[in-house]
């Protein structure tokens, strides 16, 4: 979950397209970077699945091992709470996150959605003098603090896939439950480099515009369809797919959703550049959408 | 003097989790008298599905976890392709299991040096390895810079290991390859060359690094071969199938009772062929799994009390409060006993590994595990056939009742599916961490990892790691609490009597 500044900052050249920084830009992270006070992270966790942590993971570390502590040491982060990861549990955990909180001046990053039936104990996240703590009550209480808050996943963006359907445990966005506006990250799971885009912008102290869905407009600004390389609109002369299997094709005959969902998968791909679902022959679910998963069957060609 | 700890939250795993033990000294040595493990997330994935065409359920379901989603959809599209009656493709059956392997590879590495490893030593002076419980920690100096080397170069191996499943699997976590009848990813030259690159490295990683890692660990603190043993039931649903039919299979079906040993008698020369069928072999105490003989039991669950309806039409309310309830898992039983599932599990029913159940134990069969897997993927990728079909098109049934039965990489994993005009009429979903960190049952007896608890010698009663180091060696993950809400109370049993395995 941590890697060295000089890592973070080679890797932010590498990505330097993808997030959408200017050389200006990147020089002013290397100073920003060159600063003794690193940017302090608290990460808690809803009603999620931990696929965002996970996916963050895919990222955050460079290929290069550090055989010391050292490189460890100086990191770009500060990341104080984070249960996957922590080495502190139960009330060590909790009283570093307190310290934290009393001191404000922290990012707030929150995976997963905001449970709110049964009083909030579908989750509950800590036990403060025997009492079981609810994640609606830890997060209002960490979202006084924070300098900023963003949503990572479409979980914690807009509720997903915990609130489909019945949405059995009455399932709340971060935003719609705190009734303030998140930066959101939306993607199930969030693209690394979504995440460590939107971390970067407030490193540099830029500010980062959103869309309606408080989404990140270098990002989600556009349609993953527009730009897809098997649209024929774009040239492509693979015709449409209209079974599984073969060569990448167009898919919106098999339920695709690519024209309207917001993204930039076409052009990052996934795990390193290494595919994505429509390159792998699976048509877009939808993911970063605001009404994901929607009622309606995921391969039903909605765009047919 | 008795001294009640709660460790809530449980850190270093996947979801939410509570333990509370009780802690005395017991013929001069302290120790835990008592303990109840807590899963504190419900979600209620399973009324989500009602309603939905039954093709979705591999997406929806794989959202249940982040870091075994490819379990959750080999189960959904298995359960699928017997409800459809159809035969995939061969192609599809090795990708099926290359992008699982992928998985189970992150996950062990991912559990072994991020999840566990801190419980042993100390890392950097700095969030997030500080604060800590600086109690008993063996490994130092040089030994401890060495291993946290290997736990930076674990973050990247592991990733690879996602990487190497995205080439077939499309993105991971959550691939959206996976579906009945087959798999949505062509096969090709460039695309098995790729896959083969990574997992030479990664073999290389396992070999090199991870075993002789957790050999050293097993040395260091060899008292945790007495440590944590639990029940001692060890069941396994098995997975990797090797063929369409899914008889044979790389890790085995099969349960091992306390008390009857299971060990390879020595005229039992077939253990490279994994080829070999599904039977017992001979000389081990391995039985059979008859799904019918898996209940669930809520009376320690924040669930209405059930009893004796239908199992096929068995569902569940949730109660919340409810007097002796304390967790949002049910507690599965076979034949009203509490069985551990996960890597130990499989490799001793497989007749793998023939160790005992331990804390360090569980650390061994993993690893071994792992490289078992890799080993495996070679041989699966050379089976692929560029070009050849991938898919062979479903007819979703009308009607339908069918399950599918997988393993992730913490254990025993089973999706059972009902359909009716078309769509999904009921899911259900039972868990590995289910099993292992199941609260009391009807006649009270601990889950796996409250029994494993149970007898842990304590050094300090204010910083218990050793409870977090039984815990780990499970490796739950309690974003399982997946069970549905239903207003009216119904009982609950999910196996349908006329399934077998």
């Amino acid at each position: 979950m941590t890697v060295s500044r000089r890592e973070f900052f080679r890797y932010c050249v590498a990505s330097a397209t993808s997030l959408g920084l200017l050389p200006a830009q990147l020089k002013a992270l290397h100073a920003a970077l060159a600063s003794s006070n690193l940017p302090k992270v608290v990460w808690l966790h809803g009603a999620s699945c931990n696929g965002c942590s996970v996916s963050l993971l895919n990222r955050i570390a460079d290929t290069a091992p550090a055989t010391t502590v050292d490189d460890l040491l100086i990191n770009n982060i500060d990341l104080i709470y984070h249960t996957v990861v922590m080495s502190a549990a139960g009330d060590l955990a909790v009283s570093a996150l307190k310290q934290q909180i009393s001191a404000g001046g922290y990012v707030l990053v929150v995976e997963g959605g905001v449970s709110t039936a049964f009083g909030g104990h579908a989750c509950t996240v800590w036990t403060e003098n025997g009492k079981d703590v609810t994640f609606q009550d830890a997060l209002k209480l960490a979202a006084s603090k924070a300098v900023a808050i963003i949503s990572a996943g479409t979980c914690a963006a807009y509720g997903g896939i915990p609130a489909a359907g019945p949405n059995p445990t009455g399932i709340q966005s971060v935003s719609a439950f705190l009734g303030k506006p998140t930066v959101n990250i939306p993607g199930c799971a969030m693209h690394p480099d979504w995440f460590i885009g939107t971390v970067v912008q407030f490193i540099l102290g830029n500010p980062i515009d959103l869309d309606e869905f408080g989404r990140p407009t270098a990002i989600f600004g556009r349609t993953i369809h527009s730009t897809c390389p098997y649209n024929p609109a774009n040239g492509s002369t693979a015709g449409y797919a209209t079974t599984f299997g073969g060569s990448p094709k167009c898919l919106r005959m098999l339920g695709c959703r690519g024209p309207g969902t917001f993204g930039n998968c076409d052009s990052l791909r996934w795990n390193n550049g290494v595919s994505w679902c429509a390159q792998s022959g699976a048509p877009c679910i939808g993911c970063t959408e605001p009404t994901f998963p929607g009622p309606d069957p995921l391969y039903a060609p909605i765009y047919g | 003097m008795k001294f009640v700890a709660s460790i809530d939250p449980v850190t270093r795993l996947e979801g939410h989790m509570k333990v509370e033990v009780t802690i005395d000294t017991v013929r001069g040595r302290q120790q835990v008298v008592d303990a109840k493990a807590a899963g504190t997330l419900f979600r209620g994935f399973e009324n989500i599905l009602v309603g939905r065409d039954p093709r979705d359920a591999q997406h929806i379901t794989e959202r249940i976890c982040g870091v075994c989603p490819i379990s959750h959809a080999m189960a959904a599209v298995l359960a699928l392709d017997s409800a459809c009656g159809v035969q995939i493709p061969t192609n599809a059956l090795w990708l099926r299991n290359l992008v699982m392997g992928a998985n189970f590879i992150d996950s062990h590495i991912l559990h072994f040096y991020l999840l566990a490893i801190p419980d042993y030593l100390d890392g950097p002076a700095k969030a997030p390895w500080m604060p800590t419980w600086g109690v008993d920690k063996r490994i130092t100096g040089a030994t401890a810079q060495t291993l946290i080397g290997h736990y930076v170069q674990a973050i990247a191996m592991r990733r690879k290991a996602h990487e190497m499943g995205a080439i077939f699997g499309g993105k991971l976590p959550h691939p959206p390859t996976y579906l009945a009848g087959g798999f949505t990813s062509e096969v090709t030259e460039e695309h098995i060359t790729k896959f083969l690159g990574y997992l030479a490295e990664l073999t290389s990683f396992i070999t090199d690094v991870y075993l002789p890692d957790v050999e050293l660990f097993g040395q260091v603190y060899k008292d945790y071969l007495n440590i944590g043993r639990g029940p001692g039931n060890l069941l396994a649903f098995g997975c990797f199938d090797l063929d369409i039919a899914g008889k044979s299979k790389l890790l085995r079906r099969g349960r091992v009772v306390a008390g009857a040993q299971s060990r390879r008698s020595s005229d039992d020369d077939d253990d490279d062929n994994d080829d070999d069928d599904n039977r017992v072999k001979s000389g081990s105490r391995t039985e059979p799994v008859n799904l019918s003989f898996i209940t669930e039991q809520v009376s320690h669950s924040w669930y209405q009390p059930s009893r004796g309806l239908n199992p096929a039409n068995g569902v569940t309310s949730a109660q919340y409060p409810k007097p002796n309830a304390y967790s949002w898992l049910k507690a599965p039983r076979y034949q009203a006993q509490p069985y551990e599932v996960g890597a130990l599990a499989r490799m001793k029913v497989n007749g793998d590994y023939t160790g005992g159940v331990s804390v360090v134990d569980r650390h061994r069969a993993r690893a071994q595990e792992t490289i078992k897997i890799a080993t495996a993927m070679a041989g699966w990728v050379a089976q692929l056939k560029p070009g050849e079909p991938v898919y062979a098109e479903p007819t979703i049934p009308a009607s339908a009742t069918s399950y599918g039965l997988t393993e992730a990489p913490r254990g025993a994993l089973g999706h059972w599916v009902r359909i009716n005009n078309g769509v999904i009429s009921h899911y259900q979903v039972l868990t590995p961490t289910c099993w292992n960190c199941s609260p009391r049952d009807d006649r009270r007896q601990p889950g796996p990892v409250e029994a494993a608890l149970i007898g842990t010698p304590i050094r300090d009663k204010n910083q218990p790691i050793e409870v977090l180091r039984v815990i780990h060696s499970f490796d739950p993950c309690l974003d399982c609490a997946v069970h549905v809400v239903q207003p009216k109370a119904g009982a609950k049993m999910f196996a349908v009597p006329s399934f077998r395995a």
